[in-house]
């Protein structure tokens, strides 16, 4: 299966997958996981960071055009593709040598995988949920609903790595 | 020229980045009054199409609930009726009053994208301009007030919900008369807060908080909820915590709820407040 090919599977699946049943999760509005971001995750460790950009703001875009959140998303997951080359540099380890390789918990471990998912998805979910709210009060009620659908999220996203076919 | 180059390349990444973020954030402050821009019009269609898909399969589960609550309105209906029967018989039948004429017409409705859990939901409905919805029509359930339509296209039609932060609702208590600002704190979705209700009017729990009609969007008496405990003393008004009688989590089936005077009504209001 051709690279392209694989990631336009994956962004397919992953969108229809959050729109159908993450979308649908409402858990007394303190956990709404949002597991799209995992797209943002997977792309090739050398990718140029511009097209990782475009591809951000294209994958929040989508998002934010079928929840009928103009901007909210597409802002959000702009700055995990920001986020994520720093992310990776801050805990490099020595397994990468394949530039095309998709990060991932098989090929760099499940410990690095995880706190490499952990903090892209915390800082997407952080600027997410101060953007919905657009206000610092309630400040503490913000956060808790961070924390706590950044570790559903997590959760959820590490769960696919592990079973989803490897190319 | 050159060294400008050189830190437009130095720095694409960075551009780049403030480039969409400023997108984004102009998308986002442009939705606030979102039902005015076209430009989002086409996307709402594709959205309500596939949320229309959704939705069919969804309310299959909960007919159940659906039709005990159409049988209890029914109800409700056929006592009115019969009330109203006894006061016209004697011999009043013709009174071509425009007092006694219609204000308010209503439409059925089909709830096809709706949350609770952001902090300015929204509801899409599956009625457009093609059926006669406004902006500023008022959206209820069988069991109580649900929001107001603010975004309509050909097919569809979005309403904000009671569960927004911006959402405000003049609402009475149904006892005494005493009318509030009804909104939502964006916490729970079952409760809603109802300040401005002065420190010496007398309250219970159980309390029935109904629609107060000034705003003409809702016509008066329609049920809104009723008081819980946990009082907010403060000054010489309180807030009171309402447990909203509209279940937003199944929401399936509402009326849109339009008034043949209200702008009859604005327009006067104005006229005066301008002299």
């Amino acid at each position: 299966m051709s690279r392209t090919l694989y990631y336009i599977i994956a962004f397919a699946a992953l969108i229809i997958l959050q729109l159908l049943i993450f979308n649908n999760i409402q858990f007394s509005g303190y956990v709404n996981p949002y597991v799209y971001v995992m797209f943002i995750l997977i792309l090739p460790m050398a990718i140029p960071t511009w097209i990782l950009l475009l591809l951000s703001f294209m994958t929040g875009f989508v998002i934010d055009v079928f929840s009928g959140t103009m901007g909210v998303h597409t802002f959000a997951t702009v700055m995990a593709g920001f986020a994520r080359p720093w992310v990776i540099s801050l805990n490099v380890t020595s397994e990468i040598s394949e530039p095309e390789m998709s990060p991932s918990s098989h090929t760099s471990g499940l410990r690095w995988f995880f706190i490499y998912t952990v903090t892209v998805v915390f800082i997407h979910h952080l600027s997410l949920f101060f953007v919905e709210v657009f206000s610092f009060s309630n400040f503490f009620h913000t956060v808790l609903r961070v924390l706590l659908s950044t570790a559903v999220t997590t959760f959820f996203i590490v769960l696919f790595d592990i079973i989803r076919p490897r190319r | 020229m050159r060294s400008l180059l050189n830190f437009l390349l130095r720095y694409k990444t960075l551009i780049i980045f403030l480039i969409l973020e400023a997108v984004a954030l102009v998308m986002i402050s442009s939705s606030h009054n979102y039902h005015q821009s076209v430009a989002f019009g086409a996307a709402r269609s594709i959205s309500g199409f596939v949320a229309k898909r959704i939705e069919a399969g969804h309310s299959y589960f909960s007919l159940r609930q659906v039709n005990k609550e159409l049988v209890a309105e029914n109800l409700q209906l056929r006592r009115l009726i019969e009330k109203l029967e006894a006061v016209q018989k004697p011999g009043l039948a013709s009174v071509s009053d425009s007092a006694y004429g219609i204000r308010y017409n209503y439409l059925n409705a089909r709830v096809i994208n709706n949350s609770v859990n952001k902090q300015k939901n929204f509801i899409t409905l599956d009625r457009g301009s093609r059926n006669g919805v406004t902006t500023g029509m008022g959206v209820a359930s069988s069991t109580g007030v649900v929001g107001v339509i603010v975004g309509v296209s050909r097919n569809y039609s979005v309403a904000m919900s009671l569960l927004n932060t911006d959402f405000k609702l003049s609402a009475s208590i149904a006892r005494n008369d005493y009318f509030g600002s009804l909104a939502w704190d964006g916490r729970n979705y079952r409760y809603a807060q109802l300040s401005e209700i002065p420190h010496h009017v007398a309250v219970t729990e159980g309390d029935t908080i109904v629609t107060s009609g000034f705003s003409a969007i809702f016509p008066p008496g329609l049920m809104v909820g009723t008081l819980t405990g946990d009082l907010k003393k403060g000054g010489d008004f309180v807030t009171l915590k309402v447990l909203l009688s509209a279940d937003f989590k199944n929401l399936t089936d509402v009326y849109l709820i339009g008034s043949l005077t209200r702008l009859e009504k604005e327009a006067l209001e104005e006229e005066v407040k301008n002299e």
